[in-house]
This record gives C-alpha cells, sequence and structure tokens, in this order.
C-alpha cells in the first residue's frame, strides 16, 4: 500500500483518469497469469475499487468473474496484494456469486500461524462472505480471535460478530464469555503484539504499530450489549459490574474499561437503563454524576448530554451536568464548545432556568472564531466586531458584508441604530464605486423599511453627500432627500444641504438639489420655508448650466401655481416602463404615426407603488437570499454571494410585461399585426381542458381595435403521437353576425411537449356594438404515431378532434384596467350625463373583499387609492378606473355593505363619456 | 518408520534438483472427503493430520521441492463447490482426481462427476490423474478395479493415468509426484 501511495504522490493518478470498466475488466485477465506480478496486480485492484466506489455499475455474471480471477492472488505471498485482495471481495461479497469459495482460503489467513495483518484482515473479509449456515465452522475461529491477545484481531473478530449478529444470533450468544473476557483484558505489553487494523506496509517486517487506544474495549462492550441486550438483568449487571469496578477512583486508570469510547457506550446504556427501569434510576444517576467527573472530556460530556436528555429531570440534577457544560463552553476546542451549546440550546428548549447560568458564557462564545450561532442580543457585538476586520478587507467582500448588514437590519429593526451608526461609520471610509453603493442602497432600505430611522438615516445621507464623488450616488441621494425631506419634522436642516450641492457640485448634481429643494418647497407647510426656498431657487436662475436654469425656472413657476403643482411635483403615478417603452418603439419606427404627437395616455399608468412592488419582487430575491447570511460570518456570505447573482437573472415577469410579450409574439403575424396596435390582452390563459389530459389546451384572449384573436396554446402530452396542422373551429353560441371569423392560423405541428399555438381571428362588424358571446371549440388534428424514443412519426395519418370546453367574451375584455391618482377630481369633471347607477345584492359574496374581488374581475377594472382591499368589514368604497376598448374612460365607484344574513349590497355607479358605454360596463355585473 | 520415510523423501527431494527450474500448477478436485487436503499437506509438509474439516472454497498451497514449484488448487468437494471445479481447472498442467477408493457408494457420483468435468471444452487435452486414496483402508478397491469402475479405458482424448495412494502411509506418494513433475517438463 505504501508503494500505491508513492505512485499516486508521484503523480501517477493520471491512471485513475478515464478508468472505464470494460477496460479493467479485460486487464483483470493477468490474475490468471503466472507468475503473478504483485504490483501490477494491485494497481488494477485499486482501479476495481475506484470503480466501485464511484457506483459503477457491475453485473452479476461480471462481478463473479472478476471474484474468482481475483480469488487466483490467493497464491502470492505479497502482504500488500493481499490486502487488496481482501478489500475487493469485501466489496464484491455482494455482488458476485458464489464468494462462499473463499472461505477455506479466508479461514487459513486467520489462522494464529498466520501473519498478524492477514489475520485481523482476513476475519473482516470472512464475516463478509459467510452467512449464517456457516457460522458454526468458523465459531472456533472467531472464538479464539475474539480472545487474541492482539487487539487489531480481537477487534476485527468482535467488529464482524457485531455485524453477523443479526444472522446468526444463537452461535453468537455463545460467545458472551469469550467477550466478556476481551473486555476485561489486560492491556498487554505493547511491544511487538498490537497492530492496528490498517497498518500497510510493504516490507512486512514493521508492521507492527503499538495500539494504546484499547479500541477492542468500545468493540467488546457493544457486541456484549448486543448479545444481551433483551436481558434487563445482564445489562444492569454489566453497567454495574463495569462502571463499579473504576468507581472511586476516577483519574486514575485502574479500572476495567480504559477506553473513552467504551465509556461513552456504557453511558448510553445507563442512560437507556435509567429510562426504562424506575427503581434503578436513582443507582444509575450516581453513575452518571459521577462519570462527569471522569478524566475524559468525551466521557464527561457523554454524561452531561444523557442527563440533560432524562425526561423527567430535577433542576437539582441538572446542576452538575450543566456546570460541565459550562466549563466546556470556555473550552479551547471548539468541538467542546461547539458539543456544549447544542446540548445547552436543546435543554433550553425544556429548561430554561437551569441554562440561565450559562448565559454569560454563551455570550462570549458569540464572538467565537468559529462563528455559527446568534441571535438578536449579538448584534452588537458583532456589529463591533464586523467593524474591526472591515478595513482589512476588499471592496467586493465589503459589499457582501453590507449587504448582510442590510438584512440584519430587516430582521432586527429595533438595532437600526447601532446598524446605522455602522453604516455611516463605513460610508466615510475609504471605498469605490460599488461599496459606496451597496451602502447607500442599505440605508435607502432603512428609510423605506423602518420609519424610526429615517431622520438620522437621513442626516447621514447628507453627511455623504457633503463629500461624495460619486455624481450617481449624490443625484440618488438628493432625490431620496426631495421625498422624504419635507416629510420630516425638521425639514429646514437639509435645506442647507442641499443648497450646498447647488452651490458646490457639477450640473448634474446641482440639476438634481434643485428638484430636491423644490419638493420643499412645493410641499412645506411653513410658510417662512417656501419663501426662502423661493430666494433659493431664484438664486440658481443664475446658474451656467441650461438645465438646472430651466429646473429652477420650473419649479418656482410651480410653486405660486398650486394645482399644477399638485400635477407634476406630487403626482404618485408613473408609466408603466415596459409599456411605454414598447410603445416608443412602435411611434418611432411606423412612419404614419409621427405625423400626430405621441399619445402618452394610452400608457398605461400605475402607482409608484406597484412600481416599486415590481421592484421589490426582484429585490425579493436577494433581500432573501442574504437573510440566510444573517448573523453568520463572512464566510458563509461569500456563497450565498453567488446565489444572488443568480437569483438577479431570474427576475419575476410581471403582469405588464406579460402584454408587451404577447404584443410582440402577435406584431410578428403578418395578418395580425394589420389589426393595428394591442388594446389588451387577457391577464392569464383560460384553461380549457383539465390537467393531465391528453391535449392541453389554454386561450388567451387578445383585444384590438375592431377585431378579436384567440391565441389557443395547445401541448400535446402524449409522447407516441406527432400532431399536425391542427386547428380550432369555434362555434359562436349565438350567431348573430355581430362577430365575424376572418381567419385561422393552424399550429403546422405539435410534437410532444412542445406548446404550439393556434390563432382565430374575429372581427366585430359593427364598431358601436361590444358584443358578449360565448364559444364551443373543437380541436381538429392530423395524428401521426410515432416512436417515444427517437419522435420519429409514422408517414400516415388520420384526422381526430378533441372537444374542449368553451370561451367566453366578457364586457372585462373590452376594459383595460389604468391608474388615475385623482379618482375624485376626475369622477366629478366626468359629470352626471354618461352615469348609470343600479343596486346589486350579491348574496354569494362572503365578505366585502371577495365581493371587491369579483367586481374588480368582471370590468376588468383598476382599483383606484388603494380601495381595492376593504378597511371596515361592513362599509365600503370601492373605486375603479379603466380604458374602454376605444380609448374611452370608464371611472366606477362601488358603495357596499355588508352584513352576515343578507351578503353584499351595493349600489354601483358608472361614469363615461357616454351613457352607451357605460351601461355596457354595468351590464357585466348582471 | 519416521526415518525412513524422511530420508526416503529427502532422497526425493534430490531428485528434484536434478530436474530444471519448473513451475507446475495442478488442480486437486473429487469428491467430498477423498482426502484432496490431506493429500496436499502430505506433498507439502509430509505431515497427515486425521482431524480436517471440510474444504470451504478452496485452498491454495504452494510448494517447492528443489527446482520445481508446484501451485496447488485444493478445491472443494461439496456438491456446492462441484460447479466451480472448473473455473480452477482452466490452464493448469494436469487436474488431480481424488477418489476414496474405500467409499464403494460413492464411486458412481465420482465417475459422473469426472465424466461432466472432462466434457468441458475448456479443460480440453489436460491431463488427468486418478488417485484412489486411502488404500491402506480394508475394502479398498485395487487400480485396475478402479480403472474398471471409473470406465477410465473410455477416456480416449487425453492422457490419463490411475494410481492407488495412501496419503496416510504414504504410499505411491513418489510415483504421483514424478508423474506430475512429468507433466511439468513436458509442457515446457
Amino acid at each position: 500500500m505504501n508503494m500505491l501511495k508513492k505512485d499516486e504522490d508521484s503523480g501517477d493518478l493520471g491512471v485513475f483518469y478515464h478508468i472505464d470498466k470494460s477496460t479493467v475488466l479485460q486487464e483483470a485477465r493477468v490474475f490468471n497469469e503466472s507468475p503473478i506480478v504483485p504490483r501490477k496486480c494491485r494497481l488494477l485492484l485499486t482501479k476495481i475499487i475506484y470503480l466501485l466506489y464511484l457506483g459503477e455499475p457491475m453485473a452479476t455474471n461480471e462481478a463473479t468473474e472478476l471474484f474468482f480471477s481475483v480469488t487466483k492472488l490467493f497464491q502470492s505471498k505479497d502482504i500488500a496484494l493481499r490486502q487488496m485482495v481482501y478489500l475487493v471481495i469485501k466489496e464484491l461479497s455482494t455482488i458476485a456469486e458464489d464468494v462462499i469459495m473463499v472461505t477455506s482460503s479466508l479461514m487459513k489467513d486467520m489462522q494464529p500461524k498466520s501473519e498478524v495483518i492477514y489475520r485481523a484482515n482476513a476475519i473482516r473479509a470472512l464475516c463478509k462472505i459467510i452467512d449464517a449456515t456457516m457460522l458454526p465452522s468458523v465459531e472456533r475461529f472467531l472464538k479464539a480471535a475474539i480472545v487474541d491477545k492482539t487487539p487489531s484481531i480481537s477487534s476485527a473478530a468482535m467488529v464482524s460478530s457485531y455485524h453477523l449478529f443479526p444472522a446468526g444470533k444463537d452461535v453468537i450468544k455463545r460467545w458472551a464469555n469469550e467477550v466478556h473476557e476481551a473486555i476485561n483484558s489486560k492491556p498487554t505489553s505493547l511491544v511487538g503484539t498490537a497492530s492496528s487494523y490498517l497498518s500497510f506496509t510493504s516490507s512486512g517486517s514493521s508492521y507492527n504499530t503499538p495500539s494504546t487506544s484499547n479500541i477492542s474495549q468500545y468493540h467488546a462492550l457493544g457486541l456484549l450489549y448486543m448479545i444481551r441486550q433483551h436481558d434487563r438483568m445482564a445489562v444492569t449487571k454489566l453497567i454495574q459490574q463495569l462502571a463499579g469496578s473504576s468507581r472511586g477512583n476516577f483519574g486514575s486508570s485502574s479500572g476495567t474499561l480504559r477506553n473513552p469510547f467504551a465509556y461513552c457506550l456504557l453511558i448510553r446504556y445507563a442512560a437507556k437503563t435509567l429510562d426504562e427501569d424506575p427503581n434503578l434510576r436513582q443507582q444509575m444517576f450516581e453513575l452518571l454524576e459521577g462519570w462527569l467527573r471522569h478524566k475524559s472530556d468525551i466521557v464527561n460530556f457523554e454524561a452531561a448530554k444523557a442527563i440533560c436528555n432524562i425526561k423527567d429531570v430535577t433542576s437539582k440534577e441538572l446542576y452538575p451536568a450543566v456546570n460541565v457544560l459550562q466549563l466546556f463552553l470556555s473550552s479551547p476546542k471548539s468541538t467542546l464548545r461547539f458539543a456544549a451549546i447544542r446540548t445547552l440550546n436543546k435543554l433550553a428548549m425544556s429548561h430554561p432556568t437551569a441554562v440561565q447560568p450559562c448565559n454569560l458564557d454563551m455570550e462570549n462564545l458569540i464572538t467565537d472564531q468559529n462563528r455559527s450561532t446568534g441571535n438578536e442580543a449579538s448584534v452588537d457585538r458583532l456589529m463591533k466586531q464586523i467593524t474591526g476586520f472591515m478595513s482589512e478587507i476588499s471592496d467586493e467582500f465589503k459589499v457582501i458584508v453590507v449587504d448582510a448588514i442590510r438584512s440584519l437590519c430587516l430582521k432586527f429593526p429595533t438595532k437600526q441604530v447601532v446598524m446605522l451608526s455602522f453604516l455611516s461609520g463605513v460610508l466615510r471610509d475609504e471605498g469605490g464605486y460599488e461599496f459606496k453603493r451597496a451602502v447607500v442602497e442599505a440605508i435607502f432600505d432603512l428609510v423605506k423599511f423602518i420609519p424610526e430611522s429615517k431622520e438620522a438615516a437621513l442626516a447621514h445621507l447628507c453627511e455623504f453627500i457633503e463629500d461624495c464623488e460619486f455624481t450617481k450616488l449624490s443625484v440618488r441621494v438628493l432625490h431620496l432627500l426631495g421625498v422624504e425631506g419635507p416629510k420630516t419634522a425638521t425639514p429646514t436642516k437639509f435645506i442647507r444641504y442641499i443648497y450646498n450641492r447647488v452651490i458646490l457640485e457639477n450640473s448634474i448634481v446641482r440639476a438634481a438639489a434643485v428638484s430636491a429643494l423644490a419638493k420643499f418647497g412645493v410641499s412645506a407647510e411653513d410658510s417662512e420655508v417656501r419663501k426662502s426656498i423661493k430666494v433659493l431657487l431664484t438664486r440658481c436662475l443664475d446658474d451656467n448650466d441650461d438645465e438646472v436654469r430651466d429646473r429652477a425656472t420650473l419649479y418656482l413657476k410651480l410653486m405660486d401655481d398650486e394645482e399644477s403643482a399638485e400635477k407634476y411635483v406630487k403626482d404618485d403615478s408613473t408609466y408603466s416602463l415596459a409599456a411605454l417603452e414598447r410603445q416608443l418603439v412602435q411611434y418611432v419606427s411606423n412612419q404614419d404615426a409621427s405625423e400626430k404627437p405621441f399619445d402618452l395616455s394610452a400608457v398605461p399608468k400605475i402607482t409608484k407603488a406597484q412600481a416599486e412592488a415590481e421592484n421589490l419582487k426582484s429585490r425579493s430575491f436577494d433581500l432573501v437570499s442574504t437573510q440566510t447570511i444573517g448573523i453568520s460570518s463572512s464566510a458563509v456570505a461569500s456563497s450565498s454571494a453567488a446565489t444572488i447573482s443568480t437569483s438577479r437573472d431570474a427576475t419575476p415577469t410581471p403582469g405588464i410585461d406579460q402584454q408587451v410579450v404577447y404584443a410582440h409574439q402577435l406584431e410578428k403575424i403578418s395578418e395580425i399585426a394589420a389589426f393595428g396596435s394591442l388594446f389588451k390582452s387577457s391577464v392569464k390563459p383560460v384553461e380549457l381542458t383539465e390537467s393531465e389530459t391528453e391535449y392541453a389546451v389554454s386561450c388567451v384572449k387578445h383585444l384590438f381595435d375592431e377585431h378579436i384573436v384567440f391565441q389557443f396554446i395547445v401541448v400535446n402530452t402524449l409522447n407516441d403521437q406527432l400532431l399536425e396542422n391542427v386547428t380550432i373551429v369555434m362555434q359562436a353560441e349565438s350567431d348573430d353576425g355581430s362577430l365575424v371569423e376572418e381567419f385561422v392560423i393552424p399550429a403546422p405541428k405539435l410534437p410532444y411537449d412542445q406548446p404550439g399555438s393556434i390563432y382565430v381571428a374575429f372581427k366585430r362588424t359593427n364598431p358601436e356594438d361590444y358584443p358578449l358571446c360565448s364559444f364551443s371549440n373543437t380541436l381538429k388534428f392530423l395524428v401521426k404515431d410515432c416512436d417515444p424514443s427517437t419522435g420519429e412519426a409514422d408517414a400516415e395519418g388520420y384526422e381526430d378532434e378533441y372537444l374542449v370546453e368553451d370561451i367566453e367574451i366578457v364586457t372585462g375584455d373590452y376594459i383595460l384596467p389604468t391608474y388615475i391618482n385623482d379618482f375624485q377630481s376626475t369622477w366629478d369633471n366626468m359629470g352626471e350625463e354618461g352615469q348609470v347607477i343600479e343596486t346589486f345584492a350579491l348574496t354569494a359574496a362572503k365578505s366585502l373583499k371577495a365581493a371587491c374581488t369579483t367586481l374588480i374581475d368582471l370590468l376588468g377594472m383598476g382599483p383606484v387609492e388603494n380601495s381595492g382591499t376593504p378597511t371596515s368589514p361592513s362599509l365600503h368604497t370601492l373605486m375603479l378606473s379603466g380604458t374602454f376598448l376605444s380609448d374611452i374612460k370608464v371611472l366606477a365607484k362601488s358603495r357596499m355593505t355588508y352584513s352576515p344574513s343578507s351578503g353584499v349590497t351595493m349600489e354601483l355607479s358608472v361614469r363615461s363619456s357616454s351613457e352607451e358605454i357605460s351601461r355596457i360596463v354595468i351590464g357585466a355585473v348582471v | 518408520m519416521a526415518s525412513i520415510l524422511k530420508s526416503f523423501l529427502d532422497w526425493l527431494r534430490s531428485l528434484f534438483f536434478k530436474v530444471f527450474l519448473t513451475e507446475l500448477e495442478l488442480t486437486l478436485v473429487g469428491l467430498q472427503n477423498s482426502g484432496k487436503t490431506t493429500l496436499v499437506n502430505v506433498i507439502a509438509s509430509g505431515q497427515f493430520s486425521e482431524d480436517m474439516i471440510p474444504t470451504v472454497g478452496f485452498n491454495m498451497r504452494k510448494v517447492t521441492k528443489g527446482n520445481v514449484t508446484m501451485k496447488l488448487w485444493d478445491i472443494g468437494g461439496q456438491p456446492r463447490f462441484r460447479s466451480m471445479w472448473e473455473r480452477y481447472c482452466r490452464g493448469v498442467n494436469a487436474i488431480v482426481f481424488v477418489i476414496d477408493s474405500a467409499d464403494h457408494e460413492k464411486l458412481e457420483a465420482a465417475r459422473t462427476e469426472l465424466r461432466s468435468l472432462l466434457e468441458k471444452p475448456q479443460l480440453a487435452n489436460i491431463p488427468v490423474l486418478v488417485l484412489g486414496n486411502k488404500n491402506d483402508l480394508d475394502g479398498a478397491l485395487p487400480v485396475e478395479r478402479i480403472i474398471e469402475e471409473m470406465n477410465l479405458k473410455s477416456i480416449n482424448n487425453r492422457e490419463v493415468s490411475c494410481y492407488s495412494i495412501s496419503a496416510k502411509n504414504q504410499v505411491n506418494i513418489d510415483i504421483t509426484l514424478q508423474w506430475l513433475i512429468r507433466k511439468g517438463k513436458g509442457s515446457k
């Protein structure tokens, strides 16, 4: 084996690359050759083991063939080779047939006259190949081996017996005396007798390494317990005997047991006995307590753990155990500290008071080098620690730490003061853009999520921009100051900082500062403040940069004009950026359109809160992953940093963006592109089949100015079929000629598990008429059977049909939800001309919330001013806004009440420019 | 008696010295309790032991006599191992088939096993030595009867020899060895 190791060390590891089972099996023929070359065979055996350990499957006949080849190697006396043979035999013993064949050879090897190193290994290999029927014939040898003076042989025999026990209970039970003798055996003179199981040497002369572990006692005890486990009396006696012999003189080695693992076993048996037999409780407990003072740590720990796990343990009994664990907490060995804290942690669940004395020690542990614990209380100390090493680590790493801190802040909001001072501290440190950005974002998050921290955080940010070399960050901070500053108690103190920017910075920052100032000016209650802002802005009129001057002028005007100020400065709605982008691209690329001005009103508006929510959704991924970092130390952080980067790519597709995706798809189809721009696509595809059916069909409705396009998404779930020329026959329920089918675009081919789309287009014959209609749908296609594995289809197919569920056009399909920020004034402006009011009783609705959801669904309109979620259980006003098909603004207001007896009663009023439209809208509910 | 035997074996050993250095691979098969392991022990160390346990599987012994190294594969004779005889007979210099010449009842089974072993194509042309062991016991068959009972005359596709021996009294062990060593020389 040593030689083999040398081979590996000297770079010969190459032989283990590209090992191929069939090659190795071929090579295994050398085992049958004569004479044998031990070195070559050994390498080959190693390869076999390597393959087996890699999990290479080996057929029974292959293994058997190999096994018999290997048995030929028994002719070589080379020790290292023989040991490899033993190992391979053990591995093959479960796969090959007739492994019993080597029994005699192994038994010969375990004879006393054989070499020691053979004997132990032969015993272990033997127990792998024999079964219960063979046991009596080897009994004599195993019994002799158990009491052998050489610990490795004795251990091998006992461990083998342990494994054979389930199969050969009756035989092995007869060996109890021998095993008992093995426990009690005195350590023999160590010279030349003991050798550990795996001490490989190639020379054969110096394999006798002395063993002082007395591990065979551990094996003996395990086996003895196995033999006697069902005899409670015997077990008790065993424990008393082994414990009693060493009682009173812990610390000396005169006891029978000298191996700490053996003691651990004994403790477990004692704890079990204690648990099972109340009469012995006191006695066993005394033993356990005694072991708390054993000289070996592991025994102390095992005893303490056993005491902690006693079911009805009293605090008085716990005391000494906890004492021991407490000592361990300050041990220099990290395993001991870990073991202790784990046990205490478990104990704290059931007996918190008992653990209390250790609190201080546990707290010390938090600063432990080996960081894996933490709670809120530890944050302070942790922060101190981090501050300590912050200056020593690279920017990249700092970013990770800051991210971790951010999630920590959000987790423990009460600790924000410490965190904030930490963040502002590091903000002052040297660092690159990425690092600073991370810190600033962290502070932004604090401002957003922890209101208490707002003032302090803003103050820190003000300080930061006083000396900030990154224009981008300055602009962002200024914007935030503009948004948040006016809401604070003392807005004035921010104004100075902002104005400083106007004096000191470059034009981009100056422009941002002007905007921020203006926000103060518009929002401030105090007229004094407004006045000074005006003065400041007036000064900006002299700026040498156009942008700055323009902004200053604009804002000065706005400040005098409340109404437009409301509209431009305080507006909290924004355009859906994805949709805006799409429409702008369309506008630029379309020649005809560029003659008219760009129509901004067609872009769906969303609230800033919504936009934020979208943003947050994508961010929440990394928040979640950073949270796992928690308090754990930097080492963990680096790994989760990797997860962050991956999860960022996987931004969820928000609803509005889905519409953009559809629009893109549809534009590619020339027939559909001719319909003009897409007005609305239904949000979610409607499932027209049950899941788990042969063909899964879902449908999306696309509304154009005069056309309706149904997109059927079909998935073929049969892997032995290929569908061709798949089309849909749509049959309108009431054919009144209001909808005329224009064309069907079939899916040419639908292989297994690949979705395909079929488009069916209808034209509304009367632009003023918005028909509601239900269609029954039949899938028609040509089936070709195909080979599931290759996907190759037969040449001939047959026609088939498949009926799917109906699809409906409802009023909601004609309405696009929009957002407006001043519902009331728009409502008032619309007047009552186009108003329709009706009262409904929704007996089925179980709550106001349910009624709101239903209504929003039915009308396809968007709730305004958070009215989508009722705050009171009994009374609510829902305000809805939407755009009807030909850009007609529709508003709806629903006053509803709820009582458990009558359900929801509501009065729905709809206003739009035309009463006709309003009527259609309200008809959706009927 | 023992000393005379010893000197006899010594003489045998000296005889082997005159032969070229040869390696010889032999496989011993035969029904259980026919004395294969005992025979191997006698050849290897000249020691006879009454107290033997059945061979579970096989024993491998390497015996060096002067210039000759013999690898002896001693395969268990119990029914469960008989199917594996062939594996160990492949490519050897000679197959030694041991029978208990005093156990008349098992002769039939021995004949069948020998026949089926020699039918294996892999073992074609390998010389076979049939040894009727235990000729010290009463009722042991003489060599002619063994040849007859085992139907050895009908084997005509290879060299077949038959000796009546006693491992216990070391009778005819010398001629057995001589026969075996000749196989080694012949093949090399």
